[in-house]
């Protein structure tokens, strides 16, 4: 069993949820620490999104809870979930398709924003300064990431490529300064090379937010081995392993689950 | 981007005629009378648009020209909106709908908010007119309030019921959601038509025309010997407040409302995960739009000092909408020009006044084919 420490920033217990019959989380206890990046991964419909949607506040647990910095979010709105400082990035880009990839950033923001309706009305100059200052944070931010994407910054998000979007799903997420960033297969329909980049990309997040906690949800299990100093193993919405990527790659309960599909892929 | 091609004074000069030119043409097409000069030089305006439009380098010049004298071109369009009435000083009833045409605008920059910005396709927009109308009118003929008392309050009233509207309709997205607004307009309606301290379906009269200081604004007045009609005094309360509508609405796209809105209108899920609130932020957009809807209302009443629940059927909603569409969602000067164009146009061809509706849809499908994000589409914001 894997040591939890003092303080660690998410901790679940028990957490479940149910579709009808099925339980889609089933009892999941798990916790995460500060600066961690932990991986998350099972096969197809063993409740990884599922788990992400809980603690990102879409869907209400049926049982259990979870505690984000020593607070209880059960029953707490998205919205509110995502200014305790929980961003996250989805499966299929969700992404704010007809504005231009500087906007999604900006909204990324909206939190830091503080002009009030009076204030745009009535101090419009005072806003307007507000709103330039994030745009050029948000501009340092893409920069950060791709000098390129800093260039099409006033490109409408609907005419980048798709590696580009994910890259722009991921800034926007980080643009809230996030204690916890939640990745929903960022890998998903990428080519090799833009695997490689992304986990550099990855790794570039933990140098630009420092103590920032990292869960990733991915099939791909270079980005796992690469990236996750802890995995856990999701099947039909239990966990049924913990630990780091050896550890799991040869547990035969981890190898059962994926047997037919990946077990190669897990094992290598 | 900036191109300081020739002398300043020659650019300037320039960007005159062109806006000059463009109000002539409009003045020509608000005077002349015959069906078929009104048809041709409809033709002419609208070619030329398209030929701006379709002209690279031409499109260009001109957004330079407007660049470079942005101050300039503000002050004389405003000029020349003032001095609209004088122009058409012997011919109240041309006034009388651009004057409308100005009381639509604030409408459909209202209903802007919701249809534009946020996707709520809400077809309450005659209830706010309405409520704001008859909030005024009984204000003003049971207690007496003057005009400038009874804009606010009516306008807050109507985004009170904007807001109450706004409540029950969280629950729903999409058609539903639609469809709720228009059970909602038709309600207020109903109840227009028959509660008894409304008049029920013979109305409101005897609204007095508002007044500043001892002169009304429903006395005409003389400048260098013209007689001014008293519409343009109607016109020139719609001109201020179409330009107070416009500043608030382009303000309010440019803030971090606005691009709530804008994320709300795109997808639900994603805003409400960057901490946006969505609901707050939605029933915002009915409070606003119902007191812009307000605000019109009250001076229509005051306009024409007798209201029925006539003047605020479902057919006012749609029209609204369709200026939102036409001119451009979310493109706070496109929906102005949409409102215009709806409102000039259907009055230019009473001719076919039997072919009313008939045009409006066949408008409505040729827009949703050619064209189907308005004629002036969003831009995306600039911050630099």
């Amino acid at each position: 069993m894997v040591e939890r420490d003092d303080h660690p920033l998410l901790v679940t217990e028990g957490l479940s949820i149910s579709f009808g019959g099925l339980r889609a989380v089933d009892g999941v206890d798990s916790f995460i620490r500060k600066g961690e990046t932990l991986g998350l991964i099972g096969p197809n419909g063993s409740g990884k999104s599922t788990f992400f949607n809980l603690i990102s506040g879409i869907y209400r647990p049926s049982s259990g809870k979870f505690v984000f910095e020593g607070e209880n979010l059960v029953g707490f709105k998205p919205f509110e979930i995502a200014r305790k400082g929980i961003a996250r990035t989805f499966q299929n880009n969700r992404l704010f398709l007809d504005l231009s990839v500087l906007d999604n950033i900006v909204i990324g923001m909206y939190q830091k924003q503080k002009a009030t309706l009076w204030q745009t009305l009535f101090r419009y100059r005072r806003t307007k300064q507000e709103l330039s200052r994030t745009a050029s944070e948000a501009a340092a931010l893409l920069n950060f990431f791709s000098q390129d994407l800093c260039e099409d910054r006033y490109k409408r998000v609907s005419d980048l490529a798709h590696a580009d979007r994910k890259r722009v799903e991921i800034c926007r997420a980080l643009a809230s300064d996030p204690k916890l960033l939640l990745l929903d297969e960022p890998s998903a329909g990428m080519s090799p090379k833009e695997t490689e980049d992304l986990m550099k990309d990855i790794r570039k997040i933990g140098e630009k937010m420092e103590g920032i906690s990292l869960i990733i949800i991915e099939h791909d299990m270079r980005v796992i081995e690469t990236v996750a100093g802890r995995v856990i193993v999701f099947n039909y919405g239990r966990k049924i392993a913990e630990g780091t990527f050896s550890e799991i790659s040869k547990n035969p309960a981890v190898l059962e689950a994926y047997l037919g599909e990946e077990s190669t892929d897990v094992a290598a | 981007m900036k191109k300081s091609d020739g002398h300043p004074v020659l650019s300037a000069l320039w960007l005159l005629a062109v806006i000059t030119l463009a109000y002539g043409l409009v003045i020509f097409f608000l005077v002349v009378e015959e069906t078929y000069t009104i048809l041709v030089t409809l033709m002419v305006i609208l070619f030329l648009g398209y030929f701006v439009r379709r002209v690279e380098s031409l499109r260009r010049w001109l957004q330079s020209l407007v660049e470079a004298h942005k101050k300039l071109a503000i002050g004389w369009i405003l000029f020349l909106l003032i001095l609209l009435p004088i122009l058409l000083g012997s011919n109240p009833y041309v006034i009388h709908i651009v004057f409308s045409a100005g009381l639509y605008a604030i409408l459909a920059l209202g209903l802007n908010f919701q249809l534009g910005s946020t996707n709520v396709v809400n077809f309450a927009t005659a209830a706010s007119y309405g409520i704001g109308a008859y909030t005024s009118a009984l204000l003003a003929v049971h207690l007496g309030w003057s005009f400038w008392i009874v804009l606010p309050i009516s306008g807050i009233v109507s985004a009170f019921f904007g807001f109450l509207l706004g409540l029950p309709t969280m629950k729903t997205k999409t058609y539903y959601l639609s469809l709720v607004t228009i059970a909602f307009g038709l309600i207020v309606y109903l109840f227009l038509n028959n509660l008894s301290w409304t008049g029920g379906p013979n109305g409101i009269g005897g609204i007095p025309f508002p007044s500043i200081g001892s002169f009304s604004l429903g006395s005409s007045w003389t400048l260098f010997g013209l007689t001014i009609p008293f519409q343009a005094n109607f016109y020139y309360l719609t001109l201020i407040l179409v330009v107070l509508s416009y500043v608030v609405a382009q303000r309010i796209h440019d803030s971090k409302l606005g691009l709530a809105w804008n994320a709300i209108r795109n997808d639900e899920i994603a805003a409400e995960c960057q901490g946006i609130d969505v609901t707050r932020n939605k029933i915002m957009a009915f409070c606003v739009d119902a007191f812009f809807g307000g605000v019109a209302g009250t001076v229509y009443a005051f306009n024409v000092s007798f209201i029925s629940p006539e003047n605020f059927t479902f057919m006012v909603s749609v029209t609204v909408v369709t200026m939102v569409i036409v001119g451009g969602m979310d493109n706070v000067p496109g929906v102005i020009f949409g409102a215009l164009l709806m409102t000039l146009i259907p009055e230019k061809f009473q001719a076919f006044q039997s072919y009313r509706l008939w045009l409006f849809g066949l408008i409505i499908l040729l827009m949703l084919f050619l064209q189907p994000k308005g004629l002036f589409p969003q831009k995306i914001r600039r911050y630099d």
